[in-house]
C-alpha cells in the first residue's frame, strides 16, 4: 500500500504543477487525504495500540543498490496523527488563498511525501534521504518569498542541520555497522556522545530551539501563510520527532549520561528550551509585525517541548508530546487566521489593523479559541499539556526551569492580547472588509476541533500516546477519561468545565435581567461628534507595550542574532582574504602552479 | 456519587459562592471606611458597596458595544466564581481536590481575559491603554509570586492547595508555613505580589482612580460596571484566600466535629487582616509608574523571592 501512496503523491505533485489553480487545490486536497486514510487503515488492522507491529511489517524499497526500510511504528503513528491532518486543511485553505498556481501545491505535496517518508523510515539512510527531500521542497517554498534574508538563513541553517545529522549518522554507522533503527545502538564513550549530540543539534535547527532559531523569524514572517502554518505546526514537530527517536527510542539519553556521569546533558536541553520559552516570549511581546509576533511565539511554545524532553521523566515526556500536539493545531490556526487578515486587508502591521472582530466573527472566534489554547486557559486542551510540564518540573525540583516556564506562560497572555486587541478589537478601520471565504473558515474550525475534544477528554490523548511511550520503554501516567493524576496533584478537566457552565448561570441572570442597547463606540467616546472633524487617535495599538519596551529592550538587544552576525562577518572577512588569490592574471596562476609543484617535489624529497 | 450527595455538594458550593461575594462587598465597604479615617474623612457607610452594586445592576439604561463587549460580564463573574470554588476555604476543600495551584493561577486569568476582551471591544483607546497597564502589571507581580509558589511546592512536594493546607494544619499554628524563616521572606514577597494582584496602591496604575480618564472600565456602566464590582469583590476574597492557603495554613486551627465553624472564623479574620494590611499600605504610599512597578517586582521582589527559593531548595536537598 505504501508504494501506491508514494507513487500517487509523486504523480499528483507533477499534475498539480501544470493544471489551473482551483483544480490543483482540489486534486491536492484529495491526494493529501490518502496518508491519513492509510493511518486509519493501520489503526483498524492493528488496533489503536499498534504494539505488535514488528519487523515483518517492513516495506523495502530497493534504490540504486541500497535498501530503504519503511514501516509504521507507534511513535510515528502518533506524530503522523499530529502532522498529517494539517495538509488537507492547508490545501482546503489554499483553495481560496492563491490567485494563481505557481507550484505551491506541487511543492506542498512533495513536502507531504517527504514528511510521510520521514515518519515511516526505519533506517537512518532513508530518514536522511527523506529529511533532505523535505528540506529541499520546503526550501523551494521559502524561495517563493523572494526575501533574501529568509532564503539565505533557511538555506544555511538547513545545510548545517543536514551536515550535523549526516555526521552523527556516519559515526553511528561506522561503529554499529547497521543503519536500522530497530537495532539498539551499540556505541558509547566520546564517539557516541559526539554522534548523538550532533544529531540532536541537527534536529534542533528544525525544532527551533534557541540559539539555533535565528532563521525562523525571517522565514515565518516572509513566506506564504499556508506554508508557514505547516512549517510551524508540522515541520517543527518533525524536528522533535527526530530528537525523541534518537534520545528515547534509541536510548541516546543513556549514551549521553554514560559519557560524563556527573553532568546532566538532558538538563542542558531543558535549559535551552526554557531560555527559548522565556526570551522568545519577551521578544514576541514587543513585536509589531503580526507574523513576527507569531514566529517568536512559536519559538517560545516549542521551547516547552524541549523542556519536556530535557526533563525526561515520563510525566515530562507525556506533557511534551501533548504540547506538541496542541501546538500543531493552535499555531496552524493562528498563522492561517493571520493569512486571512492579510488576504482581506493586505496589512501585516498590528498598529495598522483593528476592529476586524465584528466584520469577521468566525475568524475571530477561531482565533480566540486558538489563543485560549496558546495561553493555556483551562477551557482548551492547551492547559493540560502545560500543566503536565509544570508538574514534571516541580516533581524533579527544577527550581531554575519552573519559574521561567511559568513566567513565560504569563508573558503569553501579553502577546495574545496584542493580537486580539490590535487586530480584532478597538477601532474599526476597514469598513469594506468581509468575512473570509467559506473554505478558509472551514479550515480554521477543523483545526480547532481537536483542541475542544481533548479538553473534555484529556485521558484520550494520553491513551493515544501510550503505545509510542511504551515502545520507548516509558511508562504512561495514571489517568481516567477526564482526569490526569500525578504524584503531586490531580487535574480533573470535566470538573472545571461543568463548574464553569454552572457558574455561568448567575452571570447570565445578571446579563438577562436588564436590557441593553448596542451603540457604536463613536457615539460614546466622541459624544456624537463627527469623526472626520478631528480624526482623533482611536486605536491605542501603536507601540502598545511602550513602558515594557523601555525597560526590556536594553537587555534583549544583544541576542543570538548578534553572535550569528559576528560569525557571518568573520566568514566574510576570511572569504574576502581567500578571494584575493584569484587575481585574474594568468601569470599569477602560473606562479601558483609552479609553487605547488615545487612544494610537492620538496615534500617528496623530504620523505 | 448518588443524587443526594451531588445536591448537597452543589448547595455547599453555592453557599460558599454567596458567602464569598458578600464578604468581598463588605470588605470593600470597610476598606473605604478605613481609608477615609486614614485620610481624616468620615467616609461612606460600610454597606455602601452593597448599595452601589444593587443600584448598578438595576439600572434601566445599559450601553453595550456588541457581543464581545458582553463577554466581559459573562466571563468575569463565572470565571472568578470558578476560581473561588477551586480554593480550600477555611479547611473546607470544595473542589480543590480536582485541581491545584497551577489551575487556580490559570483560572484567575479567565475573568481578566474576559474583562480585557470587553474593554478592547469598547473601542475606547483609554481602555486599551488601561488593559496594557493591567497586563504589564500582571507580568510584573507574577514573577515573585510564582517563585514563592514554587518554593512552597518543592518544600511540601505537592502542587495541590488542599494538600498544602492539610500539611500545614497538622500542628495548628505551629506548622503554618509562615513560621519557618525561609517562608517568612517568601511571605513578604508574596504579600507584595498580592498588593499588585489586588491592584491597590502603589500598584494601582492600571485603574488609576482620580488621575486620568483611562483604565479598562472607562466604557462600562450599568449592569456591566455592577458585574465588574462583583468581580472585584470576589477576586479580593479569592486572592487573599490563596495567600492564606499558601502561608497561613488556610486558617485551619481546630480539628473535630464543629471545627469548621472555628476554622471559618479564623479564615475570615485572616483574610480581613490581609486586606486591612493592603488597604493601609495603599493609603500611605503614592502610586508607581508602570515601569517602576515592573522594575520593583523583577529586581527587588524577585531577588527576595529567589533567596527564599534557594534557601528552601537547600533545605529540601539535605
Amino acid at each position: 500500500m505504501l508504494d501506491i501512496i508514494f507513487a500517487e503523491l509523486v504523480v499528483a505533485a507533477i499534475i498539480t504543477f501544470f493544471v489551473r489553480e482551483k483544480l490543483a487545490a482540489i486534486i491536492a486536497f484529495f491526494i493529501s487525504l490518502l496518508p491519513l486514510l492509510a493511518l486509519l487503515d493501520w489503526a483498524s488492522n492493528y488496533g489503536f495500540n499498534l504494539i505488535n507491529l514488528g519487523i515483518e511489517n517492513h516495506m523495502k524499497i530497493y534504490l540504486a543498490g541500497v535498501t530503504l526500510h519503511l514501516a509504521i511504528t507507534p511513535l510515528s503513528w502518533f506524530f503522523a496523527l499530529m502532522i498529517l491532518p494539517l495538509f488537507p486543511v492547508i490545501m482546503l485553505y489554499s483553495y481560496s488563498f492563491f490567485k494563481e498556481n505557481d507550484g505551491f501545491f506541487a511543492l506542498m505535496l512533495l513536502s507531504l511525501l517527504a514528511t510521510f517518508g520521514i515518519l515511516l523510515s526505519r533506517d537512518m539512510l532513508s530518514l536522511f534521504l527523506f529529511w533532505e527531500m523535505m528540506s529541499w521542497s520546503s526550501f523551494l517554498l521559502v524561495y517563493r518569498s523572494k526575501d533574501k534574508n529568509a532564503i539565505m538563513s533557511y538555506l544555511i541553517f538547513s545545510v548545517f542541520a543536514a551536515f550535523a545529522i549526516l555526521f552523527g549518522i556516519i559515526i553511528l554507522w561506522h561503529e554499529n555497522s547497521s543503519l536500522l533503527l530497530s537495532d539498539i545502538l551499540n556505541i558509547s564513550g566520546k564517539l557516541g556522545f559526539v554522534a548523538i549530540a550532533s544529531i540532536i543539534t541537527g534536529f534542533a535547527v528544525k525544532a527551533v530551539i534557541m540559539p539555533l532559531h535565528a532563521w525562523a523569524p525571517f522565514v515565518y514572517s516572509k513566506c506564504d501563510e499556508p506554508f508557514v502554518a505547516f512549517l510551524s505546526g508540522g515541520l517543527s514537530k518533525l524536528g522533535y520527532y527526530g530528537i525523541f527517536l534518537f534520545l528515547f527510542s534509541l536510548k541516546g539519553v543513556d549514551i549521553l549520561q554514560n559519557y560524563m556521569t556527573n553532568v546532566s546533558w538532558n538538563y542542558l536541553l531543558a535549559v535551552f528550551g526554557a531560555l527559548s520559552a522565556f526570551f522568545a516570549t519577551l521578544i514576541a511581546i514587543l513585536q509589531d509585525d503580526l507574523r513576527k509576533l507569531l514566529a517568536y511565539s512559536s519559538i517560545g511554545q516549542l521551547g516547552y517541548i524541549a523542556i519536556g524532553f530535557g526533563i525526561g521523566t515520563p510525566l515530562a515526556i507525556t506533557g511534551a508530546l501533548f504540547q506538541a500536539f496542541n501546538h500543531a493545531f493552535f499555531k496552524a490556526v493562528l498563522f492561517l487566521a493571520a493569512g486571512i487578515v492579510a488576504y482581506r486587508t493586505g496589512k501585516w502591521k498590528i498598529s495598522e489593523l483593528g476592529g476586524l472582530a465584528y466584520k469577521m466573527p468566525f475568524t475571530f472566534m477561531a482565533t480566540l479559541f486558538a489563543i485560549f489554547a496558546l495561553a493555556a486557559i483551562p477551557i482548551t486542551s492547551g492547559f493540560a499539556s502545560k500543566w503536565l510540564l509544570y508538574e514534571a518540573a516541580i516533581q524533579q525540583k527544577y527550581v531554575f526551569i519552573a519559574p521561567i516556564m511559568l513566567i513565560a506562560g504569563v508573558g503569553a497572555f501579553l502577546y495574545s492580547f496584542r493580537i486580539l486587541y490590535g487586530v480584532f478589537l478597538g477601532e474599526n478601520r476597514h469598513d469594506s472588509v468581509e468575512e473570509a471565504p467559506k473554505s478558509m473558515i472551514a479550515a480554521l474550525f477543523i483545526l480547532v476541533l481537536p483542541l475542544i475534544i481533548f479538553v473534555v477528554f484529556p485521558g484520550y490523548m494520553l491513551d493515544l500516546m501510550k503505545p509510542a511511550l511504551e515502545a520507548a520503554g516509558i511508562e504512561s501516567i495514571a489517568h481516567t477519561k477526564f482526569a490526569i493524576e500525578t504524584s503531586l496533584a490531580k487535574y480533573n478537566s470535566i470538573a472545571v468545565l461543568i463548574t464553569l457552565m454552572v457558574a455561568m448561570i448567575p452571570a447570565l441572570v445578571i446579563y438577562k435581567a436588564r436590557k441593553h442597547r448596542v451603540t457604536s463606540f463613536e457615539d460614546n467616546y466622541l459624544a456624537g461628534e463627527p469623526y472626520e472633524l478631528h480624526k482623533p487617535a482611536m486605536h491605542a495599538a501603536n507601540n502598545y507595550y511602550k513602558p515594557l519596551k523601555k525597560v526590556l529592550l536594553p537587555y534583549l538587544e544583544p541576542g543570538a542574532t548578534y553572535y550569528f552576525e559576528k560569525i557571518y562577518n568573520g566568514i566574510k572577512c576570511v572569504s574576502n582574504a581567500v578571494r584575493r588569490i584569484y587575481t585574474g592574471y594568468v601569470q599569477d596562476y602560473a606562479i601558483y602552479v609552479v609553487l605547488f609543484l615545487l612544494f610537492v617535489m620538496g615534500w617528496l624529497i623530504w620523505i | 456519587m448518588d443524587m443526594i450527595g451531588i445536591a448537597i455538594k452543589i448547595t455547599i458550593l453555592a453557599a460558599y459562592a454567596i458567602i464569598g461575594t458578600c464578604t468581598g462587598l463588605l470588605f470593600m465597604g470597610v476598606g473605604r471606611k478605613i481609608v477615609a479615617r486614614v485620610h481624616n474623612r468620615v467616609g461612606p457607610p460600610f454597606y455602601q458597596n452593597f448599595i452601589d452594586v444593587a443600584k448598578l445592576l438595576s439600572k434601566k439604561t445599559n450601553i453595550s458595544h456588541g457581543w464581545i463587549f458582553d463577554l466581559a460580564l459573562l466571563f468575569s463573574i463565572s470565571g472568578i466564581l470558578l476560581t473561588l470554588l477551586f480554593l480550600p476555604i477555611g479547611g473546607v476543600q470544595l473542589l480543590s481536590m480536582d485541581g491545584d495551584a497551577f489551575l487556580v493561577l490559570y483560572l484567575l486569568a479567565i475573568p481578566s481575559l474576559g474583562f480585557a476582551l470587553g474593554a478592547g471591544a469598547s473601542g475606547n483607546p483609554n481602555a486599551g491603554v488601561g488593559v496594557m497597564r493591567a497586563l504589564v502589571m500582571m507580568l510584573s507581580y507574577e514573577l515573585p509570586f510564582v517563585i514563592t509558589l514554587i518554593a512552597l511546592m518543592i518544600y511540601y512536594d505537592t502542587t495541590s492547595l488542599a494538600t498544602i493546607v492539610r500539611m500545614q494544619s497538622i500542628n495548628g499554628i505551629k506548622s503554618w508555613a509562615i513560621t519557618m524563616p525561609p517562608f517568612m521572606i517568601a511571605a513578604f514577597a508574596a504579600d507584595m505580589a498580592l498588593q499588585g494582584m489586588l491592584m491597590e496602591q502603589p500598584f494601582d496604575i492600571p485603574v488609576a482612580p482620580h488621575e486620568i480618564a483611562s483604565g479598562p472600565m472607562v466604557e462600562f456602566g450599568g449592569k456591566y460596571l455592577g458585574s465588574l464590582m462583583l468581580y472585584k469583590a470576589i477576586a479580593l476574597v479569592a486572592e487573599t484566600t490563596l495567600f492564606v492557603d499558601l502561608f497561613l495554613g488556610g486558617g485551619v486551627v481546630a480539628h473535630g466535629n464543629f471545627a469548621f465553624i472555628i476554622n471559618f472564623i479564623v479564615w475570615l479574620a485572616l483574610i480581613f487582616l490581609l486586606f486591612v494590611l493592603s488597604i493601609l499600605i495603599a493609603a500611605s504610599f503614592p502610586r508607581f509608574r508602570i515601569e517602576q512597578a515592573f522594575g520593583f517586582y523583577w529586581k527587588y521582589e524577585a531577588i527576595i523571592a529567589a533567596i527564599s527559593l534557594i534557601w528552601v531548595y537547600i533545605m529540601v536537598i539535605k
